[in-house]
């Protein structure tokens, strides 16, 4: 196995909560709650879980974005959770993050190339101030966009678009690490299967190691190596893509597992489904013993109070990573394997260059009428009020034509 | 558990004749905007039948949300305009009728449950004081009968003490118990037809999966005709039983859900199967679909999906391909249908 390049160590971070007028202390929410893991160079690990478990905390956690309360993040050997000033900045020009909301990351008062070649201002050794114009060039043609649109502004992109400008961003500086937190879960289907396979054919290239932060699991068993389920700022399982999917052991992951949509119909009733009761309890105030019992149909007196442990649990062929003290391997996705069989080119290709021939007005409209469709897909379009948009357009004062 | 039958009003006007609820016809929907006239909807056709699941697929832009919009009536005129086409419930041309009767229809026969639950619901009234007010302004009823009805509706769409509950307010619900709500809230007065615009989209999957459960139970308890909008191919294969496809306003393909899947006829359905990655598969080679939906403002023209679509040749970049039959049953909108069928 390759090198350790990215250890997280009994990662925590609790956020205080302040109530009444003297801002006391009341209590904590527990984001992040002992997390630990390894990453390898130029793997991908994946890390599920529902909204509320931790997983963004982690990946800004990883970054130092975020303070953690306790616990280490150990990059190539070095501790780093006490690095400040030029030490950490020397640090993040390995480790590197790409933002989930393609539409609020990115600056709309910056062109494409300064977004992208800002992070050459502050590492300014690492490209000569002459040849910046030239590496965001290369840049742009590496995420497979066109190199000649350097002085465009975000907004005349599309959502796939700005997420490859986001993603040449964090590559900018050849970081080891990216850290992608929800990357692909606010563009449409079709747009989505082009920044996966980008993202698989840069880390080819690059030899970068993926933490790939996400809510869907079929897109991060398509794309990850290994793989950490998360519940409530702990981690529940961890292992293999294989280990996890396959045979997974702990009663969370099964549960998440059976919820998953397939698409396919002769599938309808045959696929064994575990309803999960309630919802995810409060991480203000997380259940006493194993945090799952709650809504546990295995849960036993034990759980209440004893919290189990991640270590290494029996999954039928070998073992992984489990924190359930009645872990037991539950098959529960039929795994196919399609390695070899190649999608028809005549309906869709794997090319991951952006092949769209994009006209030089912006999208404002198709923008203005998805926003006026309240409820599309996509949760990065606020509704917004179509007239005030109209009413926006200087020294045009006819009225909306009806 | 409280039956709703009860409060159906006898004899209602609304008869569907042979099952047949909705017609939808040659449906246009403009936006008139200052940079030109945007057709989200150009010419869509389609039925709804009592106790069917027709799921209306379509990435964002296709026009899917703007068709149910266009069916409840609660599009914003201007700057929408609908210069065509009818919408028939139970025969009678909603888009013709008196703005008073059609008010009527929205609840009783025709009601919709929207994606965002907590934007829809409203934060300074209870959530029992919403559900009630169907029962309050359609029915007649007084504050404490309507209260009751709205606790019997929290229980049946599996609130939790919803006797306690039904004073609480919408931020101090979780977000599946807010879609439950939302639920409750459309089913009141027993529609015909409920119309669900991406109902699960705002929702992590252990709670899509009791909602999903929880309507297709209802469904099948009233015999309701359904309208699922979504863009995930996931849940349509599990609910629906007829899908139409949309791409840039247009239908590009109707199917049943079984042959949609095993055989789809239309290059940008066949694209859409290829680009989803599936929990159930292992290597998988992700194809994705080139390029993005034109601008509506600028539809290329013949087959508005040429840019995108490998197999297009001449004719697709001058002649708009009709939606037609290629087997019986199937409709689709592509010069070439039968050779992707036979793909």
């Amino acid at each position: 196995m390759p090198e350790v390049i990215l250890s997280a160590q009994d990662l925590v971070k609790h956020y205080p909560i302040k109530k009444g007028i003297l801002r006391r202390t009341v209590g904590h929410v527990k984001a992040v709650d002992g997390v630990s893991f390894d990453l390898h160079q130029g793997e991908t690990l994946g890390i599920v879980g529902e909204s509320g478990c931790g997983k963004s905390t982690l990946g800004r956690l990883l970054m130092r974005l975020e303070e953690p309360t306790s616990g280490k993040v150990i990059f190539g050997g070095d501790d780093w959770s006490g690095a400040s000033g030029r030490d950490l900045r020397r640090m993040r020009r390995d480790i590197q993050i790409v933002f989930q909301d393609p539409y609020t990351s990115l600056n709309p008062r910056m062109t494409v190339g300064d977004i992208v070649g800002e992070p050459f201002e502050i590492h300014s050794d690492v490209v000569p101030k002459g040849g910046r114009r030239k590496r965001v060039q290369e840049l742009l043609d590496l995420v497979g966009l066109n190199p000649e649109h350097i002085n465009r502004y975000p907004h005349q992109f599309s959502g796939g678009q700005r997420q490859r400008i986001g993603i040449a961003r964090g590559i900018a500086l050849n970081p080891k690490v990216l850290v992608c937190d929800e990357p692909v879960s606010a563009l449409d289907v079709s747009v989505q299967a082009q920044v996966v396979n980008l993202m698989e054919k840069l880390q080819n290239e690059l030899g970068l190691a993926y933490v790939f932060i996400a809510h869907d699991l079929s897109v991060v068993r398509h794309i990850s190596d290994r793989v950490g389920v998360m519940y409530l700022g702990r981690m529940a399982e961890l292992g293999e893509e294989d280990e996890v999917y396959t045979r997974p052991t702990h009663p969370y992951t099964q549960a998440l597992l059976s919820a998953v949509p397939v698409p396919d119909p002769t599938l309808r009733g045959k696929r064994e489904q575990i309803v999960l009761v309630g919802d995810v309890p409060s991480p203000a105030n997380p259940p006493s013993g194993c945090r799952f019992h709650t809504r546990c149909w295995k849960a036993q007196d034990r759980c209440k109070t004893e919290e189990p442990q991640l270590e290494q649990r029996p999954d039928g062929v070998g073992a992984h990573l489990s924190a359930c003290h009645f872990a037991e391997p539950r098959v529960i996705v039929e795994t196919v394997d399609v390695s070899g069989v190649v999608p028809d080119e005549r309906f869709a290709s794997t090319d991951v260059r952006d092949t769209v021939v994009s006209d030089d007005a912006p999208a404002d409209l198709q923008r203005m009428i998805d926003r006026s469709e309240a409820s599309s897909g996509d949760q990065a379009y606020a509704p917004q009020d179509v007239t005030r948009l109209i009413d926006e357009q200087h020294g045009d004062h006819r009225p909306p034509t009806v | 558990m409280t039956t709703i039958q009860d409060t159906q009003t006898a004899g209602s006007e609304y008869q569907p004749v042979d099952g047949l609820l909705l017609e939808v016809e040659d449906l246009f929907v403009e936006f008139h905007t200052p940079d030109g006239v945007a057709t989200a909807i150009n010419g869509v056709s389609f039925e709804l039948r009592q106790g069917e699941s027709l799921a209306i697929l379509g990435e964002s832009g296709s026009g899917k949300s703007v068709t149910a919009q266009a069916i409840m009536g609660i599009l914003d005129m201007p700057p929408a305009v609908i210069p065509s086409g009818h919408i028939r419930y139970c025969g009678q041309d909603l888009l013709t009728m008196p703005e008073e009767q059609r008010r009527k229809t929205r609840g009783p026969e025709i009601s919709m449950i929207f994606q965002d639950a907590l934007s829809s619901l409203n934060p300074v009234f209870p959530v029992g004081w919403q559900i009630a007010e169907m029962f309050r302004v359609h029915r007649g009823l007084n504050k404490s009968d309507a209260l009751e009805k709205a606790i019997g509706l929290m229980e049946r769409v599996s609130i939790p003490a919803a006797r306690e509950r039904v004073k609480a307010y919408p931020h101090q619900f979780s977000g599946g118990m807010r879609q439950r709500i939302m639920i409750a809230m459309a089913i009141a007065l027993d529609p015909a037809v409920l119309i669900a615009d991406e109902p699960t989209t705002a929702l992590d999957v252990t709670v899509q999966a009791q909602i999903m459960a929880l309507l297709q139970e209802l469904q099948e308890e009233r015999h309701m005709g359904l309208i699922l909008i979504t863009h995930d191919l996931g849940v349509v294969a599990d609910v629906a039983d007829r899908i139409a496809v949309m791409y840039t306003g247009r239908l590009v393909e109707t199917a049943e859900v079984h042959e949609l899947y095993a055989r789809p006829a239309h290059p940008y359905t066949k694209g859409l199967l290829d680009s989803i990655p599936r929990l159930d598969q292992k290597g998988q080679t992700l194809a994705a679909i080139g390029g993005l939906p034109p601008n509506l403002l600028r539809i290329p023209p013949g087959c508005p999906f040429n840019p995108r679509c490998h197999m297009a040749r001449d004719v697709c970049r001058t002649d708009l391909p009709p939606l037609h039959e290629v087997t019986p049953g199937r409709f689709s909108a592509c010069h070439y249908a039968e050779e992707v069928i036979n793909a």
